[in-house]
């Protein structure tokens, strides 16, 4: 079996190295993002939106190449517009999630997007969908993406609880987000958030200095071993 | 990925009037993932001569330590403290040595150098990985952000700075720089360097 170059981007290529989740809850859906573009090193854009509007309930959170991601969002964005005005009606978030499946699957040697839909429509109510670098789908009741991901997964784990309102889901994001940026040197920034519910989409927005602190390390490890500053050189006994 | 961006870090020192000041930032990271928010990069060699390590953190150790011993050895037989202009040709032979499989590092000394005269004048200086000394005027960067370290310095840096403000406007500089790079940050720390004292502050910066 031949394994997939996960690092696909081309040199110079912009990329969404990312801490990206949603997660569902009674009413409706959170979807949160960093804000970090970087091109190798070089922060690009230190205050990205990376939750992209696809449909008036239906939002994406976009990691893996920008130029990726933009592309395909825009194309659905243009196929659920096609929808709306055909069917006479808002399309279901699955559709929108199927779209992007199709896309990300089919071109999966080409493609470096990670993917989170999220959104709320009267069939099914408030639903996310994950779809990770191989083009697969998945119905999660909180997906979590981007580099930063991998720092996060057991906070979530252990954080996570079913039946949670408005609030609290947005809490669980904010923290789970300011986490993943603390550790991973591809997200920072901001941190953006939308809670999609059957009567609005409300932006929220988390600046830079009022991102939750956790323990930063300047604790009792690490400190020298006596009172005194270990740097000071010790004068030799010369003449002087 | 390069070598000398494994492990992150930036640092850069400048001159002012009477006094030089020098400031690192303070993340170790193996790659994207940040591991310590504490990892110092700048030493002090003499009272008076400070050296900022940055590059491949195992290197900072162990060039460390042979710049300490060989310091050490000058001093036993010269019965004097070494001058930082005598440093920065040590740290260039030192690295020199390992030419064809160097040490990655790119050291950045300040230090007040003692005059003739016996007074003392501010003195910066860098090289690169295998020696090469830049004796600089003004200011001099090295580490993941230097780029971004030159282009504020630029803007920010102008001559006869009083150690306070001398202190600003390092940390502006360092600060707005390792903001716009991913492998440096989580936390800062400068001294300032006059003839008869060194301040040490740690700077409140972004953690991400």
């Amino acid at each position: 079996m031949e394994t997939i170059d996960i690092s696909r981007l081309k040199s110079g290529e912009v990329n969404l190295g990312t801490s990206i989740m949603a997660v569902q809850f009674r009413d409706g859906v959170v979807v949160g993002a960093d804000s970090r573009t970087t091109t190798g090193s070089y922060i690009a854009n230190r205050v990205t939106d990376k939750l992209t509007h696809v449909h008036d309930r239906i939002y994406c959170c976009r990691s893996g190449s920008a130029a990726d991601t933009q592309a395909i969002a825009d194309y659905v964005h243009y196929y659920l517009q096609l929808y709306t005005q055909t069917h006479g009606e808002r399309p279901p978030v699955h559709t929108a999630a199927s779209v992007f499946e199709r896309f990300c699957y089919e071109n999966k040697d080409a493609l470096s997007a990670g993917i989170i839909v999220a959104g709320w429509d009267k069939e099914a109510g408030p639903s996310v969908y994950n779809i990770p670098l191989g083009g697969g789908l998945f119905r999660q009741p909180w997906a979590i993406g981007g580099s930063g991901s991998t720092y996060v997964y057991g906070y979530c784990d252990a954080t996570y609880r079913d039946g949670w309102g408005r609030d609290e889901t947005v809490e669980f994001v904010k923290n789970t987000l300011a986490l993943a940026m603390s550790r991973d040197g591809s997200s920072g920034g901001v941190i953006r958030m939308c809670v999609i519910t059957e009567d609005s989409v409300e932006r929220l927005f988390v600046p830079g200095n009022e991102l939750p602190k956790f323990w930063e390390g300047k604790e009792v490890l690490g400190m020298p071993l006596t009172k005194k500053d270990g740097n000071e050189p010790v004068p030799m006994a010369v003449e002087p | 990925m390069s070598i000398m961006q494994y492990n992150g870090g930036s640092v850069i020192a400048m001159v002012g009037k009477d006094c030089v000041a020098i400031a690192s930032d303070l993340r170790l990271g193996n790659q994207s993932l940040g591991i310590s928010s504490n990892f110092e990069k700048i030493f002090a060699m003499t009272e008076r001569t400070y050296v900022g390590l940055p590059g491949l953190a195992t290197d900072v150790t162990t060039l460390h330590e042979q710049l300490r011993y060989r310091l050490n050895m000058y001093t036993i037989k010269e019965e004097r403290t070494m001058e930082p202009e005598t440093f920065i040709h040590l740290v260039s032979s030192t690295l020199y040595e390992k030419r064809w499989g160097p040490y990655f590092i790119e050291p950045v000394l300040a230090g007040m150098q003692k005059t003739p005269s016996g007074a003392f004048r501010p003195f910066v200086a860098s090289t690169d990985l295998i020696g090469c000394i830049n004796f600089a005027k003004d200011f001099v960067v090295a580490g993941t952000a230097s780029e971004k370290l030159f282009g504020v310095a630029e803007g920010l840096w102008e001559p006869d700075l009083e150690p306070e403000d001398l202190f600003e406007t390092i940390s502006q500089t360092l600060l707005n720089a390792v903001d716009r790079d991913a492998y440096s940050g989580w936390g800062a720390v400068v001294h300032v360097i006059t003839k008869d004292k060194v301040v040490k502050r740690t700077l409140k910066g972004r953690m991400d």
